[in-house]
């Protein structure tokens, strides 16, 4: 496995700052820089940059876009236009169950960008060409990921960065808005966004900066120099956690439909004619079996509840947990899972087992800060 | 790091193997002072681990087996069990890792020791690995 791993392209400048490095499907990247919650802390109270480059990145060009996508994601896109990001939109498969989460990226009527999980960047490609070919669309799927990198800075300080960096006009942006070709240390990225997923950007507290490689070492470099912590991906998991987004493989896949993992912020209800639609009316009318949930532990509790773990009423196991972290913010352990629809207890206490020894936790709605 | 100490560069990282210790297949060190067994994990293994947030010890007095699980850390990232070297008793705990336990991740040869274990019998040295040969297993693994 580690022989065929990637490396982010950014990975000589991460060891620079002192980068524990490691490996998340199939990439060698920054796991932290020796303090992961202070990282996760700094992110909510200060500024950090991340290098997100493991991310797949495609560029989609074709001349009917918009009717394409329309029918492949989950989405409403009738409002979507130049300029703006839409997500995450979902790609079903015929079942309903989720292929994965994507960010859209409407750089022109003929060319789309979009922005994917790391462990589906082939899979994702393939998925679309496939659709593209069986419906009769003209598209081209052109995969930029080893020649881009993906830089996220966030955090209430990260408009300051985006300024020591000359990106004036970042500030302006409203969330999911980007800027096209924008100087950044006087020489042209591909894009500067409003987004991110730590949670950060929904507070408008978030930009991700998409350049060429070169350009991205720099742009890492810069951002460190003007202030931005360098942060690594088990703190982009425990504030992705607090906020209830979930992690495809891991919350969600493709033994998972959108309704029982309440991923309300990927789906357009009223929407129709797009893959999978049928199968999700037939799930929305016949109901779900558990429901996506949120979870904490006590204060002093230690331990993390982890991948597997039983959720418990009275011995009786009630559901399981799919993530857990420590949150510095909440000083405690908290997690996702699902539970039965019959026990969608929200707001009442359960155990989590971990390990063999019970610890009560609290059943909550995301997200949990 | 002394200049006799061992670093090993591969290409995920910089693990140090410290002269003076033993070492175990399972990635812990070992060092025997005053007839007492010192135990601790390796800078390579907690570098694999990542940021520790939690060791679970046992109380001293354990009567522990040689290969039994007797501490439990748990990292952001994961949990590992480190391994009784020997039979014998716990004779005494690091409780300063009950409130610190990245010492573990900081000073892993040092502050960051685990228990100490009074061997029932004495201990075959040839059981363990020598430094050279950590270092050694540690390029393996990474090649």
């Amino acid at each position: 496995m580690l022989k065929t791993a990637r490396e982010t392209p950014l990975l000589e400048t991460l060891r620079k700052y002192g980068a524990s490095v490691g490996e998340f499907a199939g990439w060698i990247t920054a796991m932290d820089y020796g303090n992961p919650l202070e990282e996760h802390v700094t992110t909510r109270n200060s500024v950090t940059v991340f290098d997100v480059s493991h991310m797949g990145r495609y560029l989609i060009r074709g001349s009917n876009l918009f009717e394409f996508f329309q029918k492949l994601v989950t989405k409403d896109l009738s409002k979507f236009r130049e300029g703006r990001m839409s997500g995450p939109v979902l790609l079903l498969n015929e079942d309903a169950h989720i292929i994965d989460d994507i960010m859209l990226y409407y750089l022109s009527d003929t060319e789309w960008l979009a922005v994917v999980n790391a462990p589906n960047i082939e899979k994702d490609r393939a998925w679309i060409s496939k659709w593209a070919k069986k419906w009769g669309y003209n598209i081209t799927v052109e995969d930029i990921t080893l020649s881009t990198t993906l830089i996220a800075i966030q955090g209430p300080r990260a408009p300051e960065i985006l300024e020591s960096l000359g990106v004036s006009d970042a500030k302006n942006l409203s969330i999911l808005e980007f800027l096209r070709n924008p100087s950044v240390l006087g020489e042209e990225a591909i894009l500067v966004s409003r987004s991110g997923w730590t949670g950060e950007e929904v507070r408008s507290h978030g930009y991700e900066i998409m350049t060429t490689v070169k350009h991205g070492k720099q742009v890492f470099e810069a951002a460190v120099k003007a202030g931005a912590k360098p942060a690594g991906l088990i703190a982009r998991d425990s504030l992705r956690l607090e906020m209830g987004y979930p992690l495809i493989g891991v919350d969600i896949g493709d033994d998972t439909n959108p309704i029982e993992a309440r991923y309300w912020m990927a789906l357009s209800l009223k929407k129709e004619d797009f893959l999978g639609e049928e199968a999700l009316r037939r799930i929305y009318e016949e109901g779900v079996h558990r429901f996506r949930v949120a979870f904490k532990l006590k204060k002093g509790v230690r331990r993390i509840p982890r991948h597997g773990n039983n959720v418990l009423i009275n011995n009786k196991i009630v559901g399981h947990v799919t993530s857990g972290a420590y949150s510095p913010i909440l000083g405690r352990s908290i997690g996702m899972g699902y539970v039965e629809a019959t026990h969608f207890y929200i707001g009442f206490k359960v155990a989590v087992d971990i390990r063999g020894k019970t610890y009560e936790a609290k059943i909550l709605d995301f997200p949990l800060i | 790091m002394s200049t006799e100490d061992i670093l090993v560069k591969t290409k995920l990282g910089e693990y140090l193997v410290k002269r003076g210790l033993l070492y175990t297949e399972s990635d812990e060190w070992v060092k025997i002072q005053d007839g007492v067994v010192i135990l601790g994990i390796t800078d390579y293994a907690q570098k694999k681990l990542k940021y520790v947030v939690n060791v679970e010890l046992p109380e001293p007095g354990t009567q522990v087996n040689a290969g039994e699980p007797i501490v439990t850390l748990e990292s952001v990232k994961s949990v590992a069990d480190a391994y009784s070297p020997c039979s014998g008793e716990v004779v005494e705990v690091n409780e300063e890792l009950y409130d610190t336990p990245d010492l573990i991740n900081k000073d892993p040869y040092g502050a960051g020791w685990l228990v100490k274990i009074k061997p029932a019998e004495p201990i075959d040295e040839s059981k363990f690995l020598s430094p050279e040969a950590y270092a050694e297993k540690i390029k393996a693994k990474e090649e």
